[in-house]
């Protein structure tokens, strides 16, 4: 923060070099296919305020993102779920879908240039048994891909991050967590892992992979995920 | 005696010596400040560095406390060291307030602050590994990040 009046002097140099004209022009599909979606469109065009879309991860999931002001916040947790805010003082507007079309006439270029994803870390995720440090089924062959992706790989870090589901307390759940990543990477070393390339973390049910309310039994959440890279 | 006393001032010297050039690669060995790359460039594009401007190119290093800025024909796209993907489009500005990547010491941040333009989001270890690591801001809002993908479009003021 401490270097912003120097980098602020040099904002006219800038514009020089990049050229003057910051507003493009937006490509809009006329077609489009209902009516929720042409709305979304022309929010998007609407060149008041920032637009915030939640894309599809590359393994097509969608997590979730909160937009949030002064005036209040926003979930976006589908893939093409959008909202648009004006100013900080004024709350984000109710997430509507913005279709492919719309994504790749504003956000194309900047597509273009997402970086390659091959070198990036691979994740799996190991799930539980309720309230236990088992497996449940399914894993099983996950752990013999993880175990296959290691010797490819020869990573130099491995993270390990326990969670479980919202069924007991924060405590209890903490320390299950920890159980089941300690499980986890105790498997690994069993197999010959390297202990000096494994992070171990544990996160209780603080970061559910679904949300639920608090008491609620969920599958889903009883995980462990594994990050090779 | 006198003898001693020549001793012990050779000692002394060799030790302030030794202490020093111990201290120089202790400095030196002092965590990289490099923080990612570049790796897709098209059109005019550059990294601003308190006072310089650094143009943009693949493979150009780049520090916390960095400007990205893309001409009205550029784009870029950065790696960070956390495997966090971002690009932007053209007429782009996004400063890079905080990178903190630290699985030893369990320290996790990024704070990316975004001006204008257009920007996607791909997420990193950061997001991954520490609980509310992750802060895209723009003027009007701030973005919270679990893992995950986003895009961003800023407009002008």
């Amino acid at each position: 923060m401490k270097l912003w009046p120097r980098v602020q002097i040099l904002w006219p140099l800038l514009f020089l070099l990049a050229g003057c004209s910051g507003n493009r022009d937006l490509k809009v599909s006329p077609s489009a296919p209902h009516a929720k979606v042409e709305q979304a469109q022309g929010e998007a065009e609407s060149s008041k305020g920032d637009l915030f879309v939640l894309l599809p991860e590359p393994n097509g999931e969608a997590g979730s993102i909160r937009v949030a002001n002064a005036g209040g916040s926003q979930i976006l947790d589908k893939p093409g779920d959008m909202t648009r805010v004006e100013d900080f003082n004024r709350p984000p507007i109710a997430p509507r879908l913005l279709d492919e079309k719309g994504v790749a006439s504003i956000f194309g270029d900047a597509l273009l240039a997402q970086p390659d994803l091959s070198p990036r870390f691979v994740s799996f995720t190991l799930w539980f048994e309720s309230d236990r440090t088992k497996f449940a089924n399914g894993s099983k062959e996950t752990l013999s891909e993880i175990l296959t992706t290691v010797e490819i790989r020869k990573p130099k870090e491995i993270h390990i991050v326990g969670h479980t589901d919202r069924v007991g307390t924060d405590s209890h759940n903490l320390k299950l967590s920890s159980r089941r990543a300690n499980f986890v990477r105790d498997f690994l070393t069993s197999k010959g892992v390297k202990s000096s390339v494994l992070f171990v973390s544990f996160q209780g049910e603080s970061r559910p992979f679904v949300y639920t309310e608090d008491e609620v039994a969920e599958p889903l959440n009883r995980r462990v995920e594994v990050m090779i890279r | 005696m006198e003898h001693h006393g020549l001793r012990r001032l050779l000692l002394f010297t060799i030790a302030v010596f030794f202490a020093l050039s111990i201290g120089e690669k202790a400095f030196s060995a002092a965590p990289s400040p490099i923080i990612g790359t570049l790796q897709r460039v098209s059109g005019t594009a550059a990294v601003v560095r308190q006072d310089q401007i650094l143009p943009a190119k693949p493979g150009l290093e780049i520090q916390a406390n960095d400007t990205l800025r893309t001409g009205t024909d550029g784009s870029i796209g950065v790696v960070f060291h956390d495997d966090t993907l971002l690009s932007l489009g053209p007429g782009s500005v996004l400063v890079i307030d905080e990178f903190v990547y630290a699985p030893r010491q369990g320290k996790f941040s990024l704070v990316l602050r975004m001006l204008k333009g257009t920007a996607v989001y791909l997420s990193g270890l950061i997001a991954k590994l520490g609980p509310d690591s992750v802060h895209f801001v723009t003027p009007s809002a701030s973005v919270g990040v679990r893992g995950t993908k986003f895009a961003v479009k800023v407009q002008e003021r």
